[in-house]
């Protein structure tokens, strides 16, 4: 019967961080459509020299800084 | 040829396979030949909500490594003769799934069925991005919890990118279902409204969902809440289902606490 003088939900603070949260997610995902052919390429260059277990590469925004980091796991016996 | 649709979400528990069956049956009650697939393997769990746990023989890993025939392995389900399931193999781990043979059991599923909807596993775990790979649509099922919908926008993201459809240069399209929203909770502004969810994720929104005790007595006696009319969610599942198959249905307004002076008095004595 009170509930005019509830205090205010949480509910605008959700959308709150979550419209941040997910902004930053999507920058830093992987949101290039040519990631895998990237990697595909990058795979064969190294594979040249030395065995490439995986690779992974990240785009990472960090201020006004924005960066490209190449990630190659080698093959442990290689 | 039918269409392919996965049922997705971002983090697990958050009623995925609940929606799957439902809208399974759903589909099958508007008179459209449905088959039903669990992808979340070595977590089967689909069988147990449509009720069909008994009468597993054979699962799709089986079917797509050719061991045992399709129809074989098709359960016929006893709630609609349009309805049919294929179990996830609860033995085996999830990197049994390769590309080829999905695409090989989805397409055959495609050509006897106007309806394949694939249970995926959840976004974040392995498995997921084969059960998308080869989909014409995807329903993302989300809760109106911050997780929930940050994950859900992460494996809508992967979608984008692993889907054979978007490689071809075409689109998946995306249609969302808000699950288990608390009318009171939104109106007095504790829980994210759907408008909310709608702006952050940008997709078409399919149905809202109320919270329903009934849903855990359905999954306790293996029987869909679609096929009890007096459930908030049955009712709800039954207008998606509708959709799905094309019809135009009103989203109804279910963020509105019921009113009525009945409902009034009842709350006075609760």
């Amino acid at each position: 019967m009170f509930s005019f003088f509830k205090k205010q939900g949480s509910a605008k603070t959700a959308k709150d961080r979550l419209t941040i949260a997910i902004m930053s997610d999507r920058q830093n995902g992987s949101a290039f459509p040519f990631m895998e052919q990237m990697k595909a390429e990058i795979i064969e260059v190294v594979k040249k020299y030395m065995g490439v277990k995986a690779i992974e590469i990240k785009k990472e925004v960090d201020g006004d800084v924005e960066a490209l980091s190449i990630d190659v796991q080698l093959e442990t016996n290689a | 040829m039918g269409i392919i649709i996965a049922v997705i979400s971002g983090k697990g528990g958050v009623g995925k396979t609940t929606t799957t069956a439902n809208i399974g049956l759903g589909i099958a009650l508007n008179e459209k030949k449905c088959v039903v697939v669990d992808f979340d393997i070595g977590q089967r769990n689909l069988d147990m909500i449509l009720g069909l746990e008994n009468r597993v023989v054979y699962d799709m890993v089986q079917v797509m490594d050719e061991e045992v025939g399709l129809k074989q392995a098709l359960i016929k389900s006893k709630m609609s003769p349009n309805l049919f399931f294929l179990a996830a193999s609860q033995t085996k781990d999830k990197s049994v799934l390769n590309s080829k043979k999905i695409l090989k059991l989805v397409t055959t599923l495609s050509e006897e069925f106007e309806f394949v909807i694939l249970d995926a596993p959840a976004g974040i775990e392995t498995g997921y991005e084969h059960t998308i790979e080869f989909a014409d649509r995807a329903i993302v099922v989300v809760n109106p919890e911050v997780s929930s919908i940050r994950d859900a926008d992460r494996a809508i993201g992967i979608l984008d990118s692993k889907s054979q459809r978007v490689k071809d240069g075409g689109e998946v399209l995306k249609y969302l279902i808000i699950n288990r929203i608390d009318a009171k909770m939104v109106q007095s502004g504790e829980m994210l409204s759907s408008e909310d969810i709608l702006d952050i994720l940008s997709i078409p929104l399919l149905g809202k969902i109320p919270e329903d005790r009934g849903i855990i007595d359905a999954s306790n006696q293996g029987k869909p809440i679609i096929l009890d009319k007096n459930s908030g969610a049955g009712r709800a599942y039954t207008r998606i289902a509708a959709r799905l198959c094309g019809e135009q249905v009103a989203m109804e307004d279910i963020e509105m606490p019921e009113s009525g002076l009945m409902h009034k008095i009842k709350e006075m004595f609760k």
